[in-house]
């Protein structure tokens, strides 16, 4: 990643915010304040919140330590749920990657949770894992787990037959074969997943805090936010989720970097 | 061979094997050799002839569906690095430094890192790529990093070197260089070779004996002892000698006149 990446990526965000702040001002007293929710009318919303009211309503978020105290509380599941599905999945994707056997039987399963979303899940969850953080941390390590278990299965499918051939005729038995060639032919899809499984999870801890959803949280933040009307809330919630996605995937961009510098780099 | 000598190194005895398919192909068919110990040998023979069926046959790869092959006497029944076997596609560990990817096998033997160290600065002297040893192979040229899966090989101190056009893709001049490298290897390191290859001048240029394999399905058509002194050098591919045995060598392979007629 080079520092003109980083420039361009940052002009990017000052400028879109640039145009928001922008477009916030030309609509002020010019938008309606007042919406019809579907049974009743909502009084003073303000549709685009200048940056004047989003710096008021975060100042309170800071000063009364709801938005810090979200984000620890949030952060904590999300690493939890990262850190255990990405375990499994890993697993899992390397056994299956390496017996065709098991690839068989996992299959139909791997295609069912795939395409399971969190929230069709999540009151099987509430049922089986109660209202505590289990539920919230499973759920994420579910999605987490489907994502890396395919990252790493493939990995293992994929590593070419070459290898495996000159790594045998020097004499390696399986194990070494494994440790040496296997895996870390398999690493960098392993870590792309890994990336993309890392996304997830914060798509993921926003339904996932809606179980028991209470303070402080950064789920229960936006869905507060959503149940007053409350734009600048809003806002700030989403912008809070989005700039630690920002962070997360910098974190697992990173990590990817690492375990593939052995590889070419595309320019 | 007269009674008493030591077995051949390397032996096949009426091989055949047929890859198995919609349309069976016989690749090999009653096909016999010996390499004695310390022979350079190169296999020459057309694409598709078999040539590397033979080779992934002696590293123990395949199963001869017919005759038996053996290696120093004993029956050859799996992979085992007594046979060092560089395949013909690039399988340089690219995630491994060049010096982790000499020491591989040894690790594979369970020496220590000593030891393995030593073994592998010694190669690597031996090749020039002392400058490397730390390098990740990306930055090698495509024939250095084919000599490095030479000494790779060569690193487990194997009874006989499989070598299966290692220098195919590379162009003339690299190939060239590569061969000069390859035979230094060879006068510092007297290994027995079996060099699979289609190019009748490399055959000639670094081999003692030169097997010509008919097409598909696979026997040794003719032998060529090739008596040209070493160390060979460019003089050498246009000597003379070197020109007239070139020619045999072309005929014997059904070259000649091809295109004329």
């Amino acid at each position: 990643m080079s520092w003109t990446r980083v420039r361009r990526a940052v002009i990017g965000l000052v400028a879109a915010s640039v145009l928001y702040v922008l477009a916030a001002e030309l609509g002020r007293g010019r938008l309606p304040d007042r919406i019809w929710l579907g049974a009743h009318y909502v009084e003073n919303v303000q549709l685009l919140p200048t940056w004047r009211s989003l710096l008021e309503e975060g100042t309170f978020l800071i000063q009364s330590n709801i938005l810090v105290e979200s984000v620890v509380v949030s952060t904590r599941r999300v690493v939890l749920g990262l850190l255990l599905g990405s375990i499994a999945g890993i697993l899992l994707g390397l056994l299956t990657g390496a017996a065709s056997r098991l690839e068989a039987l996992a299959d139909p399963w791997v295609t069912f949770f795939r395409f399971t979303p969190a929230l069709a899940l999540l009151p099987l969850y509430v049922v089986w894992f109660g209202y505590g953080e289990s539920s919230k941390v499973l759920l994420i390590a579910t999605n987490v787990a489907v994502i890396t278990f395919l990252g790493a299965h493939h990995g293992v499918r994929g590593v070419p037959r070459v290898y495996l051939d000159a790594a045998a005729a020097l004499g390696a038995d399986r194990w070494l074969q494994f440790r040496k060639v296997i895996l870390p032919a398999a690493f960098p899809s392993i870590l792309a997943s890994i990336r993309v499984a890392t996304g997830l999870a914060w798509v993921t801890i926003v339904v996932a805090e809606l179980i028991n959803a209470q303070m402080p949280s950064l789920g229960y933040l936006l869905a507060l936010a959503g149940a007053y009307p409350r734009v600048p809330n809003m806002l700030i919630g989403l912008a809070t989720v989005g700039a630690l996605v920002l962070v997360f995937d910098l974190l697992a961009l990173l990590l990817h970097a690492w375990g593939t510098r052995w590889m070419e780099r595309a320019a | 061979m007269t009674a008493g000598a030591p077995p051949p190194i390397l032996e096949a005895v009426d091989v055949g094997y047929c890859y198995p398919g919609g349309t069976p192909t016989q690749a090999l068919e009653g096909l016999s050799l010996e390499i004695a110990d310390g022979e350079f040998v190169a296999l020459l023979g057309p694409v598709g002839c078999g040539k590397t069926t033979l080779l992934r046959i002696f590293a123990g790869f395949l199963q001869p569906a017919k005759g038996r092959v053996r290696c120093s006497g004993a029956s050859i029944d799996g992979p085992g690095w007594q046979r060092g076997y560089v395949l013909q596609e690039e399988a340089i560990f690219p995630w491994m430094t060049v010096r982790q990817n000499v020491e591989f096998g040894l690790l594979a033997k369970g020496l220590e890192p000593d030891d393995r160290g030593k073994v592998s600065d010694e190669l690597l002297e031996l090749i020039g790529l002392t400058a490397f040893a730390d390098a990740y192979p990306r930055e090698l040229s495509t024939g250095m990093s084919k000599m490095v899966e030479v000494v790779r090989v060569l690193a487990t101190d194997p009874s006989i070197l499989l070598l299966d056009e290692p220098f195919g893709a590379l162009d003339a001049q690299t190939r060239q260089r590569m061969q000069d490298a390859l035979a230094q290897l060879w006068a510092q390191r007297r290994k027995t070779v079996l060099f699979v290859t289609h190019d009748a001048e490399e055959a000639l240029y670094l081999a003692d004996r030169v097997l010509v394999l008919s097409p598909r399905p696979g026997r040794v058509k003719a032998t060529f002892a090739v008596e040209i002194p070493r160390p060979r050098s460019l003089d050498t591919r246009f000597s003379p000698e070197f020109l007239a045995l070139k020619r045999q060598i072309w005929a014997a392979a059904g070259l000649e006149g091809r295109f004329i007629r």
